[in-house]
């Protein structure tokens, strides 16, 4: 049935839609005046009716979509969101105008979009290039601090500075530098502690003790 | 996925469904469903004892008739709000009734203050009520998530809220047919204390209970 001929109901319900769509959308909705017909079919069981419905509300779905989106990936999101109507498909009444019913979800599932996107953008930080990491190790080092680390190794007591080379940079186990070192775990424990010790003032410009 | 992909996929898993009643008949099914639950209720344990005495005074009449009020808008409210096109304004419709029901707790409370003392609080009454609550609160709760179900992509807080509205009501509605209050203070916590705890858990909780359910029961095929 044409829009034009649809009862004044009708053309109230759409009326109201001038304030919320495109004037280039109504353009395009209005010749689709079998959408009602379709998705009553669709209802009873017609898959072809129900593909033609969605293909043809697609471009319809994608302008609400794109007036709150603007990345492309985000609008397909937004645009597939809005197709769970498959799973609502049934509260759907054939007797009342299609488009105001698919406006309707349409803006709630945009909307509910918005509010993931806003609490998502409130605790999560996307990550810069300089935040990546690299597969390589040495890619990772910031060479700086890295040199003035190793120089302030160098300069510990020869027992401290083993400790911390096993324990800290060759991640071995207590028992593991334990029996490579020969000395008990208590004294590999006990240097640990003063080479870090060492190592906060060193760095901060103190000297060994 | 490819939104062109996604199409085909719903296309070719598109049944049969069947289309929703309106909803004045949904509510009008759950709250035959509530009635169900009274009656099963009454005959399980008996309504109040004083019952016919207290339906001659004005105040419970106007009580439990503004409670039953709140609860049949508070459904029409819910099930109409749960269709995508309906007015979010459908929310205000049950606020007369609690208007009435809140003002009645509270002229009882005023009117009955001297009347609240320790020995108004009884244990073994209050099990038998929490036991009525459980059985009329939790399968009405899950009567009305299952046929509203379809409200999780839409406005789920708001159905949630005047959902868990009509299943305080119904609650309240059927503790003071069923309990004996001879204490205002147990009346109080019972009515106004249930109350807000249904509704306050409807409306933190539905959201979630209803994206749970929709995801597992399919939309109904139709009756041949």
């Amino acid at each position: 049935m044409p829009l034009s001929n649809t009862p004044p109901i009708h053309q109230a319900k759409n009326r109201r839609l001038v304030l919320v769509e495109p004037e280039s959308v109504q353009e395009r909705a209005a010749p689709q005046t079998d959408w009602s017909a379709l998705m009553a079919s669709a209802q009873d069981g017609d898959r072809n009716a129900y593909r033609a419905l969605l293909t043809q509300i697609e471009p319809y779905v994608r302008s609400i979509a794109r007036r709150c989106f603007r990345h492309p990936a985000d609008v397909e999101d937004a645009v597939q969101d809005v197709l769970t109507i498959h799973s609502i498909r049934h509260s759907y009444d054939p007797q009342r105008p299609f488009i105001p019913w698919l406006a309707a979800i349409a803006n709630h599932r945009v909307i509910d979009r918005l509010r993931h996107e806003t609490r998502k953008r409130a605790r999560e930080i996307e990550l810069s290039p300089e935040h990546e990491t690299f597969a390589q190790a040495h890619a990772n080092h910031d060479g700086i601090a890295e040199r003035a680390l190793i120089e302030a190794i160098d300069k510990l007591p020869p027992e401290q500075r083993d400790a911390v080379r096993m324990l800290k940079l060759n991640e071995m186990s207590l028992k593991e530098a334990s029996k490579a070192s020969g000395r008990s775990v208590g004294a590999l424990k006990v240097a640990t502690h003063r080479a870090l010790a060492n190592l906060r003032k060193l760095i901060g410009g103190g000297s060994t003790s | 996925m490819k939104t062109s992909d996604l199409i085909d996929s719903h296309a070719r898993s598109a049944t049969p469904v069947k289309r929703l009643r309106p909803p004045f008949v949904r509510a009008a099914v759950w709250l035959l469903l509530a009635a169900a639950v009274l009656a099963l209720l009454a005959l399980a344990h008996g309504l109040r004892p004083d019952l016919s005495a207290r339906l001659r005074q004005d105040q419970f009449v106007t009580g439990i008739a503004a409670t039953l009020a709140t609860a049949v808008l508070a459904a029409l409210a819910s099930f109409r709000l749960s269709l995508p096109e309906s007015s979010r304004w459908w929310c205000l419709l049950p606020l007369p009734a609690v208007s009435v029901w809140i003002s009645t707790i509270g002229y009882a409370c005023l009117t009955d203050w001297v009347a609240m003392d320790p020995d108004g609080v009884r244990m073994g009454e209050a099990a038998q009520c929490f036991a009525t609550l459980l059985l009329t609160s939790v399968p009405l709760s899950i009567a009305m998530l299952i046929m509203l179900r379809h409200a999780a992509a839409l406005r789920p807080a708001l159905v949630s809220a005047t959902g868990g509205l009509a299943v305080a009501a119904i609650t309240s509605f059927v503790l003071a047919l069923i309990h004996q209050f001879d204490a205002t203070i147990m009346m109080l916590i019972w009515n106004l204390g249930t109350a807000a705890t249904i509704a306050a858990l409807a409306t933190l909780l539905g959201p979630t209970m209803f994206s749970w359910i929709a995801s597992r029961v399919p939309p109904l095929p139709p009756v041949s």
